[in-house]
């Protein structure tokens, strides 16, 4: 009985003491704490609760918990700011590369009107060239301008006016007899004699060039007059 | 004065030893009759009997032939170990006996020698050796023109060659080379465009028109041997330029520059100062311009009264004179290497003639005769020939003729040829 005595209040108090002063935690519970406080930290974030609604706050005895809350808060706060920058930044360059896209179609499609302008105008130099640029032809030993060429050399006067940027070859060509050499020097005479007329006819001799081919590039080879005829000519090239 | 003096006073000692070096000539140059000479079969050790024949016998034949001063024996011909006299009553007045010899490396050898058969004594020997890249037709040329020299005092032309112009595609021209007897062609140019007007100096330098870069330039060779380069214009553009003709000594080049305005004129290159100097006054056409063998003169085509017409200067452009009288069209002179006649062309009737002016005599003779046209002589370097274009076989191709115009020879079967130059090869 006398044990009882004493054995019974020192259960009770060692009870009573065991329920007041609990055992201190183990690293790996605070650490479990820490993570779930940081999971409710980062879903009250995503639940729209402020920072302040820490239930931690006031408890004082678990620091880790209101610390792991308020770090999972700002984690979540911080991803999603990323997210939500990276998603602006995404959009910015979307859109950049679509204004890219936009202005190179344009330039192209500019380029191609461009080109289509030029190879419209050029075509049109072209034709007007093979128009105005035909063979004039001469006598045999002569150099004179006939009189049925003048229309063909207002032709082409007319076609360097229209066209400030054309320059032209003036080529003069003999038929197959006389010297090689005396011809070189008659074909110098017939490119000449177109040059000088063309002159005349206001356009600047600057614009042409001469060339004998005296008789080295003929275009009909036969020996008879309507070959030679052919011949002796001056024709006149783009350059 | 002294010094002048001292030139005669070597000249009149030295005078009679060179004419002591040299034998008698036989024939005068003038001279029409023909030496007679047989030949008997060359003796050949090294060399088959078909190669001797073909390469050295027919070319020697040939070569002697076309000389003018001699005539092959050709019929009853006495065996070839035959007494002289045998010979002489066959009608031969010189006996040639010929030895060929090659050497297991290639090497020629030939011993050649000429008896009168008449006098019975010895008129030539003489001993060739030449290297294995030398052709055994050319031994036959160097006999043959040795045997004319012998003759008639001036070495014979067999073993010359020609330059002229080809054209080998439409719009391109390039220049050739071939032996007179129209083997070894060479094509000496490879502009791929109009090359044009050859010319060749003494020594072998060659120089021409090309239009490789647009406009005409004249290239050419500054040394014997030496690389194709431009000569003129020096810089810029030249306008026209066409027929570049070497002087005499090889210093200076006249050609042909043409303004805008349609004249030509006569210009003198100075090679070493490469200076150019105008001779005529832009009066029109002045072109083909062709030195007398002093080169203190030139002959060229002008325009200036009409037609072309052929004229005569001094190289400093002084002393003009027309020098061809009839017809409307006369072109193209060439002053022969003995400075006493010009060849030219005239056009009679359509057609071109060869003809031959004699300065001495003041008087033209026509040389060919209006079959079809003939074109462009130039003389060989023993004036004893002119060489020619002529289209008598369809398209212009060279030929030869005597000055008798008797003789015409085609030099090859080659179609579009011009402007031929005729020069020693040795």
């Amino acid at each position: 009985m006398r044990y009882g005595t004493y054995l019974v209040p020192a259960a009770i108090v060692i009870t009573l003491g065991s329920l007041a002063c609990k055992p201190p935690k183990t690293a790996e519970q605070i650490k479990q704490e820490t993570q779930a406080a940081f999971n409710e930290g980062a879903q009250a974030f995503k639940d729209g609760k402020a920072r302040t609604t820490n239930p931690y706050l006031a408890d004082k005895d678990n620091p880790h918990k209101m610390q792991g809350w308020n770090d999972g808060w700002d984690a979540a706060k911080a991803e999603k700011e990323a997210a939500d920058k990276a998603a602006t930044d995404k959009a910015a360059a979307d859109r950049a590369a679509a204004e890219a896209r936009a202005a190179a179609d344009r330039a192209a499609a500019e380029e191609a009107a461009r080109k289509a302008a030029e190879a419209e105008k050029a075509a049109a130099f072209k034709k007007a060239a093979d128009a105005a640029l035909l063979t004039i032809h001469f006598d045999f030993d002569k150099s004179e301008i006939k009189e049925k060429d003048r229309a063909i050399l207002q032709g082409i006067a007319d076609f360097m006016k229209a066209f400030p940027v054309a320059k032209v070859e003036v080529e003069g060509h003999c038929d197959e007899r006389g010297t090689n050499e005396y011809n070189l020097a008659l074909g110098n005479k017939r490119a000449a004699a177109a040059l000088a007329y063309l002159k005349t006819l206001g356009v600047d001799e600057a614009r042409f060039t001469t060339i004998s081919y005296g008789k080295e590039k003929p275009i009909c080879a036969e020996a008879k007059e309507g070959c030679w005829s052919q011949n002796r000519r001056g024709e006149f090239k783009l350059k | 004065m002294p010094r002048f003096l001292t030139r005669i006073f070597l000249c009149a000692l030295l005078a009679p030893g060179l004419r002591a070096q040299q034998t008698e000539v036989v024939l005068s140059a003038t001279s029409s009759a023909k030496l007679v000479l047989a030949m008997t079969t060359p003796k050949a050790t090294g060399l088959d009997d078909a190669t001797v024949a073909a390469q050295f016998t027919a070319v020697l034949k040939k070569d002697l032939d076309e000389t003018g001063v001699i005539a092959m024996l050709q019929e009853r011909l006495p065996a070839d170990g035959a007494p002289a006299k045998a010979w002489k009553e066959a009608g031969a007045q010189w006996l040639l006996n010929t030895k060929l010899t090659k050497a297991a490396n290639g090497d020629l050898q030939m011993e050649a020698s000429a008896l009168d058969t008449a006098a019975e004594k010895g008129v030539f020997s003489r001993t060739y050796n030449a290297n294995r890249i030398v052709p055994l037709r050319y031994l036959a040329h160097y006999l043959a023109d040795d045997l004319v020299g012998r003759l008639t005092g001036e070495k014979g032309v067999a073993s010359s060659r020609i330059v002229f112009v080809r054209q080998t595609s439409p719009g391109v021209k390039e220049i050739f080379q071939v032996d007179r007897d129209g083997a070894g062609l060479v094509q000496l140019t490879r502009h791929g465009s109009l090359t044009l007007s050859p010319t060749l100096a003494t020594d072998g330098r060659l120089a021409y028109v090309t239009y490789k870069g647009g406009a005409p330039e004249i290239w050419g060779q500054r040394k014997k041997d030496g690389p194709h380069e431009k000569l003129y214009p020096v810089s810029g553009a030249g306008g026209m330029l066409t027929s570049p003709v070497w002087s005499p000594d090889g210093k200076r080049l006249a050609f042909v520059q043409g303004d805008r305005r349609g004249n030509s004129d006569i210009m003198v290159l100075d090679l070493s100062s490469l200076r150019a100097r105008r001779l005529t006054d832009s009066n029109g056409i002045n072109t083909e311009p062709c030195w007398n063998p002093n080169g203190n003169q030139l002959a060229f085509t002008s325009d200036r009264e009409g037609g072309p017409q052929v004229f005569l200067m001094q190289d400093d452009g002084s002393n003009l004179r027309r020098l061809t009288g009839e017809g409307l069209y006369n072109a193209s002179p060439a002053w022969s290497p003995n400075g006493a006649m010009l060849a030219y062309v005239s056009r009679f009737e359509g057609k071109f003639d060869l003809f031959v002016y004699k300065l001495g005599e003041g008087k033209a003779y026509q040389i060919t005769t209006g079959v079809s046209t003939s074109e462009s002589p130039a003389w060989s370097p023993d004036e004893r020939r002119l060489v020619f274009t002529s289209n008598r076989f369809g398209s212009s191709q060279l030929f030869t003729t005597d000055l008798s115009g008797r003789q015409i020879l085609r030099l090859m079967e080659l179609a579009g040829c011009q402007s031929p130059r005729w020069i020693r090869g040795r």
